[in-house]
Order: C-alpha cells, then sequence, then structure tokens
C-alpha cells in the first residue's frame, strides 16, 4: 500500500519539463492583462449592492414624493429616516473596505477564504438592513396612508380595511420574496466553490 | 524602478514556471484553462510581488499564492470531462501492465488527482511534492492535527480512485 504511495511520489518527482510552457515575453504579456479573479466580482457587484438601493430616489419624482410625505404627514419621519440611513452606510462602506484590504493571496489558504467571505458578509448585512428598513418604512407609510381623510375618501363605502392591508402587504412581501430569490441564486453561484472549500479545511 | 522590479520578477517567474503549471495541470481539464489560470496566478504574483521580501524562498512564496489562486480566486470556466476517461485510461493501463511508459502512468496521476475536490487537490499535491506536516498546516491554514487527518483521507481517496 505504501510502496504504491512512493511510487507515485517517484512518477511525479522525475516528470519533465511541463509540455506547456512560456517564455519571458509570454509572462510579461500577462503582466499586463486585469484580473478576472472572483474578488474582482465581489468588488462590482458589492459597489452595485451600495448605489442600486439609493439610485431609485433618482428615477422618482421629487416633488410629487415631497408632497405624497407633506400630504400624509410623513416629512419629518423620512428626514430622519434618511439620516440614519446614510450613517449607516457610511459605517458599511468602512467594514466592506476594511475586510477588503485584508484580502491577500499571501496568506494561508484557510484565511484569505475566510477573508473573502467575511467581506462578502459585511455586503450581506448591508442588504438584510436594506430589507428591514424597507419594510419599516413600507408598514409606517401604509400604516399613516391607510388611516388619513385623504386616503380614505377615495376609498367606496363599505370597503374592508383588513382586506386593503392584505393586498398591500401581500404585495410588498411578494416582491420581496422575488428580490431575495434573485440575490440567492447570484451568491449561490459566486461563493459556491469558496463556500465548500472552507467548509472542506473547517470540518475535521 | 518598477520597470526594474517588472524584469526581475518575469525572469524569476520564468524559471520557476513548473511549479505553477503543476499546479495548473492539476485544477484544470483543458489546456486553454490551464492557461487562464496561469495568466491569473502570474498576475496575482505580480500584485504580491512587491510585498515579497525574500524571508522565504521565491519558489515557496509562489507556490502559496499559486495555491490560493487556483483554490478561491479562479473562476472556473467549467468544462466538463467526462468521468469515464479516467477509467479508459485506467483499462488501457492494465492492458499493458508491465509496460507503461512514466508518461501514462503521470497522465494517469493527473486524472487521478483531477478527480478530487480542491482542498485534496492541494493535499496530494503537497504530499507528492514531499512538504512536511508543518508546511502544510500553515500553507492550507489548519493545525498539523487536522492536516494529517485530512492527508491520510487524500491518500486514501487517492489509491481507491487508481485501484477501483
Amino acid at each position: 500500500m505504501v510502496d504504491q504511495l512512493d511510487n507515485l511520489k517517484n512518477i511525479w518527482q522525475n516528470q519533465g519539463d511541463s509540455s506547456i510552457k512560456f517564455s519571458e515575453g509570454d509572462i510579461f504579456k500577462m503582466v499586463q492583462k486585469k484580473s478576472s479573479s472572483i474578488v474582482k466580482w465581489i468588488l462590482i457587484i458589492s459597489i452595485l449592492e451600495f448605489i442600486l438601493p439609493n439610485v431609485v430616489w433618482f428615477f422618482t419624482d421629487f416633488e410629487a414624493t415631497q408632497n405624497l410625505y407633506q400630504n400624509y404627514g410623513l416629512s419629518t419621519t423620512m428626514k430622519i429616516y434618511s439620516i440614519i440611513h446614510f450613517m449607516v452606510i457610511v459605517v458599511f462602506i468602512y467594514l466592506f473596505y476594511k475586510n477588503y484590504k485584508n484580502i491577500s493571496a499571501e496568506n494561508s489558504v484557510k484565511k484569505l477564504l475566510a477573508n473573502i467571505l467575511n467581506t462578502r458578509k459585511a455586503v450581506k448585512y448591508y442588504i438584510y438592513y436594506n430589507i428591514t428598513m424597507a419594510a419599516l418604512i413600507g408598514i409606517h407609510m401604509f400604516y399613516k396612508i391607510f388611516n388619513s381623510e385623504l386616503f380614505l375618501n377615495k376609498l367606496p363605502e363599505n370597503t374592508n380595511m383588513i382586506m386593503v392591508w392584505l393586498v398591500a402587504l401581500g404585495l410588498f412581501v411578494l416582491a420581496l420574496f422575488i428580490f431575495w430569490g434573485f440575490y440567492r441564486i447570484l451568491y449561490g453561484i459566486l461563493l459556491k466553490k469558496l463556500k465548500n472549500n472552507y467548509y472542506e479545511l473547517d470540518k475535521n | 524602478m518598477n520597470q526594474e522590479l517588472e524584469k526581475q520578477f518575469v525572469k524569476e517567474l520564468e524559471s520557476n514556471q513548473n511549479l505553477i503549471h503543476k499546479i495548473c495541470r492539476s485544477y484544470t481539464n483543458s489546456d486553454a484553462s490551464h492557461k487562464d489560470l496561469f495568466q491569473e496566478i502570474t498576475i496575482q504574483l505580480w500584485r504580491a510581488y512587491p510585498k515579497f521580501r525574500g524571508e522565504s524562498k521565491f519558489s515557496t512564496w509562489m507556490y502559496r499564492v499559486a495555491f490560493n489562486t487556483a483554490i478561491s480566486l479562479y473562476r472556473k470556466t467549467t468544462r466538463k470531462v467526462e468521468t469515464t476517461q479516467i477509467y479508459d485510461n485506467l483499462k488501457e493501463l492494465e492492458y499493458h501492465d508491465y509496460d507503461d511508459s512514466q508518461d501514462k502512468q503521470l497522465q494517469l496521476l493527473y486524472d487521478a488527482i483531477y478527480s478530487l475536490n480542491d482542498i485534496e487537490k492541494a493535499l496530494a499535491l503537497l504530499y507528492l511534492e514531499n512538504k512536511n506536516y508543518k508546511e502544510i498546516a500553515t500553507t492550507l491554514g489548519i493545525s498539523e492535527v487536522n492536516a494529517r487527518v485530512k492527508m491520510n483521507r487524500t491518500k486514501t481517496k487517492l489509491k481507491n480512485i487508481l485501484n477501483p
């Protein structure tokens, strides 16, 4: 048994030069090329994730939104939410940057895997935070709007308010699920290999 | 100055490239992805090179970065290899039982390594390169005890693949 493995070692160590061989010129050209590593993809996607939830506001009619808030008495609340939101973003970007800086190909395999997964985790919590905030603000807005005269006057008589709530919340939850599903698939593909390898190293 | 550094790097890599080719051949199943991986390793090495102060040998340092690239950083462009390939090669080997060329045995060994998972591949390579447990443990970032356990499992798996 042992002999066979020793034999393999001999074969391995006596192997000649690789059939693929690069000249100094080839290597020089490779040095100029751009990396297409997984870390680069995570960085690109993460930057998009930081930007996209905020970009939505550029496509909404600012004045109309402000009027809406004013009509339903939401102006102050929304201002407070915005301030909290931007403070939280700063914290997340700092955490992300710190983790990203720690990624080094000179670490041990396990440390490198952990650092990449941690960088990713900061963005994941950022997304959790966004979903929670969207839910909180959403429910708050529904509550204010559904209880305002302005809204109630527009409804036909004898409207069942419970139904209105159910439809509104149902649509909201559905939107979240679609978003969540897409998100899971994206990261499922991107991180499967890293997670498997980390698990493989971690188990005894 | 940067140009000087680049020249020095390219030269060192050129003369040590065999070690990287062994990793590439173990982690990929076509010449095209072998070259892809080699290129990504080169980029990662060059990126880390300014920090390389020669505390360890160039080849040791290079080996570590290359493993990390193969295991963690490289995005595979998977080309599925037929699982039957290994067994076809095996059959062929049986026919030439006492007449096998070194090359065929080597190819068989590479095929067997390729069928292991990413971490087992690293363990197999480190074993074949005669690295001691301390070095294996630091390269992978696990304890020596854990390295021994994993190594034994990998060796058994390798044997089972080669002797189905």
